[in-house]
């Protein structure tokens, strides 16, 4: 018998009831395992401190707050890379209204 | 009132989960994922309903004292669901949550609902909602299941959404929210998640927009966008009904919240029936980020400040109901 514990990547992860299903289906499918239970854990919270530095680098969309010793200077910082998309929806505003 | 907090809750359903209603397994489907929230987030020691007892129809009658004759609440929005791809009445129909406002209507506000892709008929809608009924907000559910299958919209679309927005602020209604995240059913995740409400809010500056259940699992993207966006907000609606089967990732999803976004832009909502209010208000007031996730981490303390803020100051602000008059309302009641 295997027994498998799942933490989720979010509370609400959208893949939850697939992921717990196809996990226990292909363990059972292995001919030393019987039955598999799989099970989510709550009580511990899924991080980035996960993932490879590589796959953090790719995925991050947000820095933990602990690595952000100004955070107004950060959001400035940032903002002007979304000017450009802001920009372009004034253009479909503006195009809507015509 | 909890503790010294006022309580202004921002969703409660009038369900009607009768067999009959569903539209087909979709609709089944998605009865049958809102139980299994109920059962598997209602904590140890408090009530977990058997399925016959929570997949019914329920009364007006028994959401209004489940909120205030049962739990800590002072104001609550009544909350259509307009799901009819799924459901004949949409799931929580209109008219049953104007009943339930009407039991207390010094306390119960009433949202307005409809499928924008109805066109004109969805305008109308919306008019007859707010000259009739007194809605004071909207709310809209953009992934869909039509005829069948996926059959989404966009809150930035021209055509279909911001029709909607503008019928809105004609009536005077600068308030709408959107469930966004939390995918239920055989509908396409792309579409819960929130980049489309980037064009909303910037076409729509007047319009505050309220993110339903952060957006979760997309809660770093719904972080960036309420900063950039003063007319932005997040509802934990949903979301802190983890707070006691899971409270380290409910203090994760509070803490981005509280450092990147503050304190004034997130909100309070019980989603009653499925969960009752009562015991995931207790656990909030009493709620406080870990030690080590603020050191570590580096995420704020939730201080009592930010508890009222929170559980219902920033949402009487945005009906624009001062809260001394709010207090008295239902003191006088």
């Amino acid at each position: 018998m295997a027994s498998v514990e799942l933490i989720l990547t979010s509370g609400w992860c959208p893949f939850a009831a697939r992921v717990l299903g196809e996990v226990k289906e292909k363990l059972e499918a292995l001919p030393e395992i019987s039955q598999a239970h799989v099970r989510v854990v709550w009580d511990q919270p899924w991080t980035m401190d996960r993932l490879s530095e590589d796959a953090r680098n790719k995925l991050r969309f947000l820095p933990d707050p602990a690595q952000v010793p100004d955070r107004q200077s950060y959001i400035a910082g940032h903002l002007g890379k979304d000017r450009a998309s802001d920009r372009s929806h004034a253009v479909r505003r503006r195009q809507h209204d015509r | 009132m909890i503790g010294d907090a006022f309580v202004f809750d921002c969703v409660a359903h009038v369900f009607n989960f009768e067999k009959s209603n569903a539209l087909g397994s979709p609709g089944a489907m998605f009865s049958n994922h809102l139980y299994a929230f109920h059962a598997a987030l209602t904590p140890s020691g408090e009530t977990v309903l058997p399925p016959e007892s929570f997949l019914r129809k329920w009364r007006p009658e028994e959401i209004d004292e489940m909120v205030f004759g049962q739990s800590d609440t002072d104001m609550l929005v009544a909350m259509p669901l307009p799901l009819t791809d799924l459901y004949q009445d949409g799931l929580s129909a209109w008219e049953r949550c104007s009943e339930l406002a009407s039991l207390r209507p010094e306390r119960t506000v009433l949202w307005g609902s409809v499928n924008p892709l109805e066109g004109k008929s969805a305008l109308d809608l919306m008019e007859r909602q707010v000259r009739e009924f007194g809605a004071k907000a909207f709310k809209f559910y953009n992934v869909r299941y039509d005829y069948g299958e996926p059959f989404p919209w966009r809150m930035d679309d021209p055509k279909v959404a911001f029709p909607v927005f503008e019928k809105a602020r004609e009536l005077g209604v600068k308030l709408i929210g959107v469930h966004k995240g939390v995918p239920l059913g055989p509908q396409p995740i792309e579409h819960t998640q929130t980049w489309d409400m980037d064009g909303a809010a910037a076409a729509f500056p007047d319009i505050n927009f309220v993110i339903y259940h952060v957006g979760l699992p997309f809660i770093d993207e719904v972080c960036w966008q309420l900063i950039r966006y003063p007319n932005l907000y997040a509802s934990l609606a949903a979301t802190i009904n983890f707070i006691v089967r899971a409270p380290r990732q409910f203090a994760e999803t509070l803490g981005k919240l509280l450092f990147w976004c503050g304190e004034d832009k997130i909100i309070y909502g019980s989603e009653a029936p499925i969960f009752h209010p009562q015991w995931a208000l207790k656990a909030f007031w009493e709620f406080e980020i870990p030690k080590d996730l603020q050191e570590g981490y580096g995420y704020p303390a939730l201080t009592e400040q930010a508890k009222r803020k929170i559980l219902g100051e920033n949402l009487l602000r945005l009906h624009g109901i001062d809260l001394g008059q709010a207090k008295a309302s239902v003191d006088a009641s």
